[in-house]
């Protein structure tokens, strides 16, 4: 190590955006050392992202408004080194990765930064080369980053912030648009680069478990303030419930364990990974081993009886016009009493499965049917008000004066006659909680309630079946089960068919009834979560991953006889208590 | 598109950016000396040839030339306002004793409307054949801030970002009903307000996200010793290129001054004479 001295210090960090009042940072008080990977977690709005910013001098330089107390990034103060300065120091990762993408080809997106800071065409095009292949993103080299998944944008981003070789790299949630295998991959090679470079790394993430073992500290913060600082042993052994609370995203096995105690279940220590919880499970478990076979899976929900399909895809194909075929050769139907999850690796063609569902697109090949029309003959306008859709990003569509105004865009649209249109909006509303909100304005509410006002806005079309894509990408856990608690109500108590669109495989096996995997274009599984989720070796292949508390199960249902069909911590609670206490 | 950039390995590629704007320059001079509409004819046709040789198919000439046709017939009726009358026989007048249509007129007007195709023609065919990062080491070579030149590239590379979010707004309000493609002017401008304003949210965002971006990637650390990676070079090509469009403008130039050639009449005059 070079010097003691820590390469970060805030002290007393206190920091005011232009325009309000609220502190968004209040009194932080951190220090890092050369080398350390922080982990900083915290709900929605808890002021990590300004933290971040404040590391490298976007705030206050770049944004404005009040800074207090001292940060001292690399023994400069942050308030006296300018922006500019302090980004060839400290690589930022923001958030959105489209957002920070800005070049025509992915190439000269990665030597974008070495050639600001000088360095000679030989070294460029050696850190561009290297750091490319290491990330597996050679091939796409001359393609634009737009025109990249999500995934893929998300890692050209991250190279593009190592190959400007920063002492310190602050990534503010990396891996939000990655799928389960990516995310591990991004993971490895942060603790690789922080090994032999030396760097020092802080890493904003909600996912807790990927970082268990590679982060050598874990920071939560809450209100602008820190709430919980220690090594993530400490933290998640003592404060997983804690933590599950407040919206984030504990290790399920942790969880469990917390869980099985408080449950009067002795548990020694609360284990971090599949294996240790296996260790620690064995010794309540053993009791068990002699006993009877279990029913090896809970009776299939897919079997339930079901009315007729509602919408027939028969062998449909599309193709865009570029060239690029997104869906090959499908065919599956949907039914009224369907709550579907959607999943598969970036680019396996989800999305185009389900805009072809209302007309959005129309299939090269093969038929889609909407209610008995043939989505082909009919005009969109028709078919829309079987199949709603609501788009992932809320800022996409809003535009009206006040709220009331854009629910009310559909209905003129669809000519649905004026008095009816007052009790429409209203019980939707109050369906989705913003009859408060009638007459604001859409751009000044919360990214929440704007999300909210999307969804209602295509509601009071009254469609049977409301297709959401990503609802859920870029929010906290928290965050996450609100909407899909909202789809759950829409599906139970006012029996909407519900199509939902997801990364996160804890929201499925939580939420869905049925679980579709894509790959490729096609669909290669079909069927119950419980099902689903048991086929490891094929979700592997397609980049996906069960729940942890599912790959526990997968390995105490082989040792003890068990049930391996557990997908949630509450279910598996459950189980294990009836197991146990009996 | 108007910076369509066609990829290809013709001269007309290869040439440094710099030629291609000195070339303009001359054939700017070239036409300006030329007013006989039968040789503005075969400048245009060596243009056509250019093109060719480019790999540039002709469908795209033939979609600028379309475009074009309403101001090639409105520049050859403002000739005969602007132009002072000449030649004996007045055969009508446009409006009741102002602008008398005769054979020179007629004749001039023909020239300057086949001007400005040939203006737009060969302007589309250096846009064609030069990328958009070229243009912008050009203009550092030639002097402009780097700053300004590296804007100007993270603005066209956002084009297409910014017309896939605009898509996105389609679909989405097509999906709440909007109904886009209307015949109706005034209704199809009322129907496009659920796609601008969204539009215009997402295009100031975009613009605070690439101004954050660019700072933290060290963009204002040092823009005057920036590197830049990919670098162009005059080479022979572009010498004799130059030197051969050089010297053929240099003497029609000479010649023109001297002997008075290329007048509008210059290859018609015995044709005219006999009417």
């Amino acid at each position: 190590m070079t010097s003691k001295a820590p390469v970060i210090s805030c002290k007393g960090l206190t920091y005011i955006y232009p325009g309000t009042t609220e502190p968004a940072l209040n009194g932080i008080d951190l220090e890092v050392e050369r080398g350390e990977i922080v982990l900083i977690t915290g709900p929605t709005g808890a002021g990590k992202t300004t933290l971040c910013s404040t590391l490298n001098g976007l705030v206050p330089h770049f944004y404005g408004g009040r800074l207090e107390g001292e940060v001292r990034v690399l023994g400069q103060d942050v308030r006296d080194t300018s922006a500019g300065y302090l980004s060839t120091k400290v690589g930022m990762l923001f958030q959105d990765p489209s957002s920070q993408l800005i070049s025509a080809t992915v190439e000269d997106e990665v030597a974008f930064g070495p050639e600001n800071l000088g360095v000679t065409v030989e070294e460029i095009t050696q850190r561009t080369n290297s750091v490319l292949n290491y990330m597996e993103l050679s091939g796409l080299k001359e393609r634009p980053p737009f025109a990249l998944s999500g995934g893929q944008q998300q890692a050209v981003g991250l190279a593009s912030v190592i190959a400007m070789k920063p002492e310190i790299l602050v990534l503010d949630e990396p891996t939000s648009n990655l799928d389960p295998i990516g995310t591990i991959n991004i993971f490895a090679l942060l603790r690789k680069i922080s090994r032999e470079e030396e760097n020092t790394i802080i890493i904003v993430e909600h996912k807790l478990q990927e970082l268990v073992d590679i982060a050598d500290r874990i920071v939560m913060v809450e209100g602008g303030k820190i709430r919980l600082e220690g090594p993530p042993r400490e933290i998640l052994a003592e404060d997983a419930v804690l933590l599950y609370e407040r919206g984030l995203q504990p290790p399920q096995v942790s969880l469990l364990a917390h869980k099985l105690k408080a449950a009067g279940i002795p548990i020694e220590k609360v284990p971090l990974t599949v294996s240790e919880s296996l260790e620690i499970l064995s010794k309540p478990l053993r009791a068990l081993k002699e006993r009877a076979s279990e029913l090896r899976q809970k009776e299939s929900e897919a079997q339930q009886i079901k009315s007729q399909p509602i919408i027939e895809v028969e062998n449909v194909s599309f193709q865009y016009p570029g060239g690029v075929v997104a869906v090959r050769d499908v065919t599956t139907e949907f039914y009224k009493e369907d709550f579907v999850g959607i999943i598969g690796q970036n680019g396996s063609g989800k999305t185009t499965l389900v805009k072809l569902l209302n007309g959005l697109l129309k299939p090269t090949r093969g038929v889609v049917k909407v209610f008995g029309l043939n989505s082909r003959e009919s005009p969109i306008h028709d078919l829309i008000k079987y199949v709603g859709y609501v788009f992932q990003d809320p800022d996409s569509q809003l535009f009206s004066k006040t709220v009331y105004q854009e629910l009310s865009f559909g209905l003129k649209n669809l000519r649905v006659p004026k008095d009816q249109w007052e009790s429409r909006i209203n019980s939707v509303a109050k369906m989705l909680l913003i009859d408060s909100l009638l007459k604001e304005a859409p751009y000044s509410l919360s990214r929440g309630d704007r999300q909210r006002v999307a969804i209602a806005s295509v509601l009071v079309m009254e469609p049977q079946v409301v297709v959401v894509d990503e609802p859920t990408t870029g929010q906290d856990p928290r965050k996450r089960r609100e909407i899909m608690e909202l789809m759950k109500v829409l599906h139970d108590k006012y029996g909407k068919t519900i199509i939902f669109i997801t990364h996160d495989m804890d929201l499925v096996a939580e939420y869905a009834k049925r679980c579709i995997v894509m790959k490729d274009g096609g669909i290669v599984l079909d069927g119950a979560p419980h099902e689903v989720f048991l086929h490891y070796d094929e979700l592997e292949k397609t980049h996906l991953k069960p729940p942890m508390i599912t790959l526990l199960f997968k390995e105490l249902g082989t040792r003890y006889n068990l049930r391996k069909d557990i997908l949630t911590v509450d279910e598996a609670l459950d189980y294990l208590k009836s197991k146990l206490v009996s | 598109m108007a910076f369509e950039y066609i990829q290809g390995q013709s001269l007309m590629h290869k040439l440094d950016p710099r030629t291609k704007v000195l070339f303009f320059m001359l054939v700017t001079v070239l036409i300006m000396v030329v007013y006989d509409p039968i040789i503005m004819l075969g400048l245009l046709g060596v243009i056509v040839l250019m093109y060719r040789l480019s790999g540039i198919p002709l469908s795209k000439l033939w979609g600028i030339t379309k475009a074009l046709l309403p101001v090639f017939i409105m520049f050859l009726v403002l000739n005969y306002f602007v132009i002072p009358p000449r030649g004996a026989i007045v055969y009508f007048y446009l409006l009741p004793g102002i602008a008398p249509v005769t054979i020179e007129t007629t004749l001039i007007g023909i020239t300057s409307a086949l001007r400005f195709v040939l203006f737009i023609w060969l302007s589309r065919l250096l846009t064609f054949t030069t990328s958009i990062s070229e243009i912008l080491i050009a203009m550092v070579k030639m002097k402009s801030p780097p700053e300004i030149a590296t804007s100007l590239g993270i603005a066209f590379s956002s084009v297409p970002l910014m017309i896939n979010q605009f898509s996105t707004v389609i679909q989405a309000q097509k999906s709440r009903g909007s109904q886009i493609e209307v015949r109706n002017p005034i209704k199809k401008g009322i129907s496009f307000i659920p796609v601008v304003v969204p539009g215009i949210y997402l295009t100031i965002l975009r613009g605070m996200n690439v101004a954050r971006t660019v700072e933290a990637r060290a963009f204002t650390y040092n823009p005057k010793k920036r590197t830049f990676r990919k670098m162009i070079q005059f080479g022979h090509k572009d010498y004799a290129f130059l030197t051969i469009s050089g010297l053929f403008t240099a003497v029609v130039v000479a010649i023109r001054i001297l002997y008075g050639w290329f007048d509008y009449t210059f290859i018609l005059r015995d044709v005219l004479r006999f009417m």
